[in-house]
């Protein structure tokens, strides 16, 4: 019944390659075949989802700035990312004299590959979900600060001052606003029960967590979303490139294509955090349902759970632009006040609170059972 | 002024004193510095404002012209002059210790004329590099381009800056002293840096993130235009005043028309001065759009800078109109302006005002109460009203420390004496302060802008001018306000068609000069918040 | 008290932020006045009064007015332009001096506008014509008197074109 009143969800095409695979190999070798598509298939959209915020951004940015942005390659310059990766692709990887070579080559692959590890992880919708860990959401954070080793070695083995100094800003930012962003998901953890992404989404259908936990889990979400912002290295808080100051930060000596690792992952962990935070506070994939309208629900369906993904998660990456073409740069000292003298003890409030709520039986659901029960 | 001859005469008996159109002192060498120190501390009537400092070959002898004002009351003008006769190891003393403003300029006239400045504490060159032969400015220099061939080889920059010492005794002590100690780590802001407005090279020592000590490096786009200026008759100099400050190229043009206007003594047609004043003002809030734009971007915000580049463009459509140039605009010439305004220039200039009202209201919303900006710069890079005028900071950034310098009320020229006007005036002293001085002065000009607009006479924009114009002999100086500050032409003339000598004072050289003392201890991301605060121009350095 | 303007700087900074991100939505839903330059050159308006190219503008019977005299020459502050000069034997025996070349440098020009106010027959102008990129800069060397080219006589009306000769007038 549910397949046939979900047109566009992917479910009956998984299923009919698994039977495919199943039915014509041996169980081993269906499953070697399997995880390569799979791996095919993330790397693919990896690719294609930066690209396509690329060009996005660009887009977005201008249109704020009174500008039209790419307008040159195709209609609306739609084609302007895609000619960019190939340029990108075909530049001249520069060596740098007296620069530390293993690591200069090893850095950007510590960073992208912490971001298509955390990429890997992210539930897209009904059973477009790679892997769904008990512990998921533990295994997002653990993964997603691998990338900070990349920008810390590139600071260091490009041997440039600015890239030194760019790396160590980004060391104390990034150490600093992981507290808040594992605090915050913490908090929704306490809420829902579970590290465990279908359950913290199932749990959701009928009340996001957003309002289940209602004060608590939404301070919880501007935190998450303020700490994520800082965590991307994105304006407000760009200060390892601080293009005005240290030009280009620690990708400075970077160029071709190990420039376009940076830049990709960059891009990825706008839309990784915008994930997190969809999945988390938002009720991921799940429709919005509402208890008791079950025509209103049936109808909901019909839009595919993975463009209600990226539906949500395109909401929040719109107001991480907007943020960053509003906003001038922090200063260091402002930017670890703002987390150690604001969010972090809030935090830990915030987090108190939360856990007193969920005793005390002061959600919504637990409040309504009526209205937003399971 | 009776009084300070007297002064002098007991300090210097044997100085000329002359009271033309200004009071002139020439002195010996070795009467210099206790000369201007006696102004500098005369009780009534501080000269506490090194306005300009000149470097000068007579022929026979080489010399520097210090044009000194009191902070309080810049009508008052006294000028020193001294010179020595010898040409091989010509050695002047220092009024570094007086004037912040003149470690630069002397290290300048060092460079182009090889005076060397005893006491100053850091002889190198500046401008050029050490390696350079000979003294470009000199008339006996040999332009010859084997003597100094282009390379494309890079030479090291020497951190060792030589000096000439007064031991106590009176002997002279060549020294040569680091400018960095040896664990210093150094880096360079500049010569290519997205944020000093051009090359500008700040090399910066830091500890950390904090600024320790920074050393001023400029001349990388010297193009001696005060040199070139010598072989040109006067209406052909006039070009080369908008490649100095290009944000204010009319203001500059302006300055070097009325200095030659009131050597040759050409009456200005009223209808020109309307436009002059009008254009004038137009350019000033071009000026400080563009500033405004550039400090926000080098806060970071990018769109800002857009928005501040969107306004400008209205002005720049006006200019386009009026005089067929954008940036380089060559409207002011030796009489009044070269072309008069179109026929709905009025109607487009009062379009303008509402919406600038109106974007200001807005940038004030978008940006001056922003948190992000606030913590950026309230209380950033403090410069006392003492360092302002000791290091000749002048315009809105002098002003934001509370020293009232606006040349267009003290000595108003063109239409400035008949329109009404705030001068904005801040006592912080910080970044946010000069950041607020210059949208207020936005405000202001479009002031001064709407009781002219209507008013403009009819008649003639150009006096009749001969073709080939002459400056009687002597020396002659015009100050005016641009977007930066106090510039300033001085001509001295033999009586040729050309100039004998020309200076033009930088208001940026000043800016810049500070900014080693503002940002020491600051953070390394404030050292750029604060040259954008400043706002100056490398051309105007590099002249 | 202490912690009431803790949590009132919170809300202040918060409210400042808000401001500035209403101005950027605004402009976000702005029509974009940006001209596309390539596509829109025919509607493009250049000022009158823009400078680009210096052009001398020959008349139907291809005569222009310089008469070789080199004021403009003179006058150039960079040595943009050189005049030269034949000498000629005219009809009634006389000797006569005719322009020869009259070459312009696009490269080196600074736009100052002298050479056009100090033309004592008002034979150059500047043109409004700003596609001047070329490839080599030996292109940028223009002669500006036309092959064959010859003094306009005297007696005849200035037939510069009137919205050419506009710019000049208002000097």
């Amino acid at each position: 019944m549910l397949i046939y009143s979900q047109p566009l969800e992917l479910t009956k095409l998984l299923a009919a390659i698994d039977n495919f695979l199943q039915g014509n190999l041996s169980p081993g070798w269906a499953i070697l075949v399997k995880g390569i598509l799979v791996g095919i298939l993330l790397l693919a959209t990896y690719a294609l989802i930066a690209l396509a915020l690329i060009y996005i951004e660009r887009k977005v940015a201008a249109f704020f700035q009174a500008r039209l942005g790419p307008n040159r390659l195709g209609k609306y310059g739609v084609i302007q990312s895609l000619a960019d990766m190939i340029k990108i692709l075909i530049k001249e990887v520069i060596h740098i004299n007296k620069a530390d070579k293993l690591l200069f080559y090893a850095a950007p692959f510590f960073v992208i590959v912490a971001s298509v590890l955390a990429f890997g992880a992210l539930p897209f919708g009904i059973n477009l979900h790679a892997i769904d860990f008990n512990i998921g959401v533990f295994y997002l954070l653990a993964v997603s600060s691998l990338g900070i080793i990349g920008i810390l070695l590139a600071g260091w083995s490009s041997n440039n001052k600015y890239s030194m100094i760019g790396a160590m800003r980004s060391g104390a930012q990034f150490i600093s606003y992981e507290l808040s962003a594992g605090f915050s998901l913490m908090t929704i953890v306490v809420l829902s029960g579970s590290m465990q992404f279908s359950e913290i989404i199932e749990g959701q259908r009928y009340c996001w967590n957003l309002f289940n936990g209602h004060l608590p889990a939404m301070i919880a979400f501007v935190i998450y979303l303020i700490s994520g912002h800082a965590e991307t290295n994105r304006g407000p808080f760009d200060l390892p490139e601080a293009e005005s100051e240290l030009t280009a930060g620690y990708h400075t000596e970077y160029s071709g294509l190990q420039f376009g690792f940076f830049y990709l992952s960059e891009y990825l962990n706008m839309f990784i955090i915008a994930a997190v935070a969809t999945t988390v506070f938002l009720g991921g994939w799940m429709p919005i349902q509402i208890k008791g309208l079950e025509a209103f629900n049936q109808a909901m369906w019909y839009i595919p759970s993975w463009a209600w993904f990226f539906g949500k998660a395109g909401l929040l990456m719109f107001l991480s632009l907007w943020v960053r073409w509003s906003f001038p740069r922090l200063r260091i000292d402002l930017l670890l006040n703002l987390e150690w003298k604001y969010l972090l003890p809030i935090n830990l409030v915030n987090l108190l609170v939360m856990v007193l709520v969920v005793l005390s039986g002061f959600t919504l659901t637990d409040l309504f059972p009526v209205l937003f029960g399971k | 002024m009776l009084e300070i001859t007297q002064i002098i005469q007991q300090i210097a008996p044997d100085a000329q004193i002359e009271t033309k159109q200004r009071l002139t002192i020439t002195v010996r060498p070795d009467q210099l510095h206790p000369v201007i120190e006696a102004l500098y501390r005369n009780e009534t009537l501080r000269f506490d404002y090194l306005i300009s400092l000149t470097g000068m070959d007579w022929g026979d002898r080489l010399g520097a012209i210090y044009q000194l004002s009191a902070s309080v009351d810049l009508t008052q003008e006294v000028i020193v002059i001294t010179s020595t006769a010898d040409r091989d190891n010509p050695l002047l003393y220092s009024v570094t210790d007086l004037y912040g403003t003149a470690h630069l300029n002397e290290r300048e006239i060092y460079a182009l004329f090889g005076i060397r400045f005893i006491n100053n504490p850091d002889m190198r060159r500046f401008l050029l590099n050490d390696q350079w032969k000979g003294f470009p400015f000199r008339k006996d220099y040999v332009h010859d381009p084997k003597l100094n061939p282009e390379t494309v080889i890079s030479s090291e920059i020497i951190d060792i800056a030589p000096r000439i010492m007064e031991k106590e005794g009176g002997e002279l002590a060549e020294e040569n002293v680091a400018v960095f100690g040896e664990e210093d780590y150094i880096v360079n802001i500049g010569p290519q840096h997205p944020s000093t407005h051009g090359v500008m090279h700040f090399r910066t020592s830091l500890d950390g993130e904090i600024v320790k000590k920074i050393d001023v490096h400029s001349g990388y786009i010297h193009r001696g235009i005060e040199k070139l200026c010598e072989n040109m008759t006067y209406p052909q100099m006039l070009h080369l005043t908008d490649r100095l400050d290009y944000l204010s190229a009319n203001i500059n043009r302006h300055a070097l028309c009325m200095c030659i206007e009131k050597g040759a003594e050409i009456e200005v047609p009223e209808r020109a001065q309307y436009i002059r004043t009008i254009m004038d003002e137009l350019q000033r809030i071009s000026s400080h759009l563009l500033a405004w734009a550039t400090h926000c971007n080098d806060l970071g915000a990018t769109t800002a800078f857009i928005y501040g580049m969107r306004e400008r463009e209205h002005i720049l459509d006006i200019f386009d109109k009026t005089c067929g140039g954008r940036l380089i605009i060559n409207q002011n010439v030796v009489g009044g302006v070269m072309f008069d305004i179109y026929s709905d220039f009025q109607k487009d200039v009062k379009a303008f005002i509402p919406y600038m009202r109106k974007k200001l209201k807005e940038y004030d919303d978008f940006f001056s109460h922003n948190a992000i900006a606030l913590g950026r710069m309230v209380r950033i890079g403090l410069l006392s009203r003492e360092d302002a005028i000791s290091y000749g900071v002048t315009g809105p950034a002098g002003r934001a420390s509370g020293w009232s310098c606006d040349v267009r009320r003290y000595k108003p020229y063109a239409l400035y004496d008949q329109v009404e006007f705030k001068e904005i005036v801040r006592t912080e002293g910080d970044s946010y302060a000069r950041y607020l001085n210059r949208l207020d002065e936005i405000e202001e000009s479009l002031h001064i802008i709407e009781q002219l607009i209507d008013n403009i006479p009819s008649g003639e924009v150009c006096a009749k001018v001969k073709p080939i114009i002459r400056i009687p002999a002597g020396q002659f100086f015009q100050s005016v306000e641009t977007g930066k500050g106090e510039f300033g032409v001085f001509i001295e003339s033999s009586g040729d068609k050309n100039p004998y000598r020309v200076k033009f004072r930088s208001p940026s050289l000043a800016a810049v000069s500070v900014i080693p003392l503002i940002s020491k201890g600051a953070f390394l991301s404030d050292l750029i918040g604060i040259t954008g605060s400043m706002d100056f121009v490398i051309p105007d350095i590099d002249r | 008290m202490k912690f009431i303007k803790y949590i009132g700087s919170i809300f202040t900074g918060l409210r400042s932020l808000a401001g500035g991100m209403i101005v950027t939505w605004k402009e976000l839903l702005t029509p974009k006045v940006t001209m596309e330059y390539p596509e829109n050159r025919k509607t493009l308006v250049i000022s009158d009064r823009w400078r680009s190219e210096l052009i001398m503008p020959h008349d139907e019977n291809n005569e222009h007015a310089c008469t070789a005299c080199g004021i403009c020459m003179m006058n150039c502050p960079n040595g943009t332009i050189k005049v030269t000069s034949l000498s000629i034997d005219t009809e009634d025996g006389k000797k006569k001096k005719i322009l020869d070349k009259h070459l312009w440098n696009y490269g080196s020009c600074t736009f100052c506008n002298l050479c056009v106010i100090t033309c004592p027959s008002d034979a150059i102008i500047f043109n409004n014509d700003f596609e001047g990129a070329v490839f080599d800069k030996s292109k940028f060397l223009h002669q500006l008197n036309h092959e064959g080219s010859k003094l306009r006589e005297k007696k005849k009306e200035s037939p510069v074109p009137a919205s050419d000769a506009t710019a000049k007038k208002e000097n």
